[in-house]
């Protein structure tokens, strides 16, 4: 009887799991946890079933950015040590329905997390949700990976400064060929790029040499709203929060453009032109 | 060697208890670490301080691009752990300086290569070459930083103005207290006009949570991207503001009492509260 139950529901279970990527980076600061907030958002908002988890134990963050940091009260520690079922650990959304949170211990250490249980963990989420979103930790000690072991794909973010482009690079060699790395140029300050103060998407790329999932302008929005718990992807209106959307729907297999800053030109930059100068 | 020659070598008594040990950390990536451990240590070489500053993110070293030595690297600190060369022959002098030295990351090894042990013999090594060994830590609280902190007297903490950053500072003050160490504070990346429009917390909120005494406010500066992607630390910039405030910053570390200029205009309640308890 209950054998041919078990016959049954593993008949009505689709055998597809949903898609689990690791968003990480090597530097920190990059914008890791903000692009998981905003990902993660913005593909609930398109009806998926996604499970955002932190895997930056000790210092979590992810949490904050989405406002929950007073409704989390069990984290991945506790399911994975067995105290908690999943159910109970995973805190759903303030603002979506079909998001919720995987939290990190806050008081403890990466290092207490063994890497098979962190696969077996994800490997559960996989079977509930469509997508599971790891925000990895900064570096590339054990921390990093954990947060990649349990990951199919991998979305890496990088800032337009050398130093974040040396450590994607390393990171990007650390992943190999499994995690079909896609790229997310963060915190373009498009004025900087015109007057070469800055480097571009291209430069960047040219060294990174990956598929381009979209460009991100820094813009102060985003520390206004990572500060109050509200990612700016739940509004579709502005430019940033229409590239998460793009970039949502890039991940989700349509086919859109990726989505760039515009690099305009600046009112003295065009006078500096008229005049000759080097804008 | 000509590189090697060309340090400053002043002999000194073994063990010279005067050289001061400062690990740079924070706790969260990003938040400008490197650029902090540069300049400071180029301001307190400006001031006529011998000054060594120790790459500890081994793996994903940085601060020989943002001083721009990269290419000038020949052996590195596990080297030097290892037995494989000189203290001396690994140091590269910055000779924009007077007497300023780098002491760079193997970036091909993981942390785990070097003990804590290993790591505190290698930085007491220093003393004989330096007043100040500035120690640039890893983002994070695994290895790297337990390496980085046990080879410090005394912590040097930077935070932004974010509430993921304060949160991460305040966990890494926790752990230094633990040693325990002098922690000293920088707010760094402050944006006055945000403050100002209350998008951005003071840097009185930021003291009131952090248990640590503040030795500089450094405001966000857009040539900052650009002088660290250059290699040339700001501080070289005489028209720059920040040279100013990495100058004071080094004072204080030396005992001077300078008041720290304030960047924000106090807000109405803020002046009755202090009407009220002066009064």
């Amino acid at each position: 009887m209950h054998e041919r139950q078990l016959e049954i529901e593993e008949a009505v279970v689709p055998a597809a799991r949903g898609r689990a990527i690791v968003i990480t980076s090597g530097k920190g600061g990059v914008g890791k946890t903000t692009t998981t907030a905003n990902l993660g958002t913005a593909l609930a908002m398109r009806g998926a079933r996604v499970a955002l988890v932190d895997a930056d134990i000790g210092l979590r963050n992810l949490d904050i950015v989405l406002g929950l940091e007073s409704r989390v009260k069990h984290h991945l520690l506790d399911v994975i040590e067995g105290g908690v079922t999943l159910e109970e650990a995973l805190v759903p959304s303030k603002y979506n329905e079909s998001l919720v949170l995987l939290a990190a211990a806050q008081h403890r250490e990466k290092d207490e997390v063994p890497t098979e249980a962190m696969t077996a963990l994800i490997e559960r989420l996989r079977e509930r949700f469509d997508y599971v979103l790891v925000d990895c930790p900064a570096g590339i000690e054990h921390g990093f990976r954990n947060a990649i072991a349990g990951a199919q794909e991998a979305i890496v973010v990088c800032t337009p400064e050398v130093s974040a482009v040396r450590d994607v690079d390393r990171v990007i060699g650390l992943l190999g060929n499994r995690f079909k790395p896609q790229l997310i140029v963060n915190r373009l300050r498009p004025q900087l790029v015109k007057r070469g103060k800055m480097l571009s998407v291209e430069d960047v790329n040219a060294i990174l040499r990956l598929p381009l999932l979209g460009v991100i302008a820094d813009e102060p929005e985003i520390i206004i709203t990572t500060n109050k718990g509200e990612p700016l992807a739940l509004r579709r209106d502005g430019a940033t929060g229409a590239a998460y959307h793009a970039m949502a729907a890039k991940i989700a297999g349509e086919d859109v453009e990726a989505p760039m800053v515009e690099v305009r030109e600046s009112f003295f930059g065009r006078l500096g032109a008229f005049f000759g100068g080097k804008a | 060697m000509e590189r090697s020659s060309s340090f400053p070598i002043v002999k000194k008594k073994v063990g010279n208890v005067s050289t001061r040990r400062i690990v740079v950390t924070s706790g969260k990536g990003g938040v400008g670490k490197t650029t902090t451990t540069a300049n400071l240590g180029a301001a307190l070489a400006m001031r006529g301080h011998r000054v060594v500053l120790v790459d500890a993110d081994i793996g994903l070293r940085n601060l020989d691009l943002v001083l721009g030595l990269e290419k000038r690297i020949v052996f590195d600190i596990v080297e030097v752990a290892e037995g494989r060369c000189q203290l001396r022959q690994a140091l590269i002098k910055d000779k924009r300086f007077e007497s300023l030295a780098i002491l760079p990351a193997a970036q091909t090894r993981e942390k785990e290569a070097l003990t804590a042990e290993q790591f505190a013999g290698v930085i007491a090594g220093l003393d004989e070459f330096a007043d100040f060994v500035l120690i640039d830590c890893p983002a994070g609280i695994e290895t790297g930083f337990r390496n980085a902190v046990a080879g410090a007297k005394e912590a040097l903490v930077v935070t932004t103005p974010e509430v993921s950053a304060i949160r991460d500072a305040d966990r890494v003050i926790g752990k230094l207290l633990e040693v325990p160490m002098p922690i000293s504070l920088i707010v760094n990346r402050l944006r006055p006009e945000m403050v100002r429009s209350g998008d951005m917390l003071a840097v009185e909120d930021v003291c009131e949570v952090l248990n640590a005494t503040l030795v500089g406010v450094v405001p966000d500066d857009e040539e900052i991207i650009d002088t660290t992607n250059r290699g040339e630390p700001i501080v070289l910039d005489e028209s720059n503001r920040l040279r100013t405030i990495y100058e004071k910053i080094a004072r204080r570390l030396e005992g001077e009492d300078i008041p720290i200029t304030s960047f924000e205009k106090p807000t109405f309640f803020k002046r009755l509260i202090g009407a009220i308890t002066t009064g």
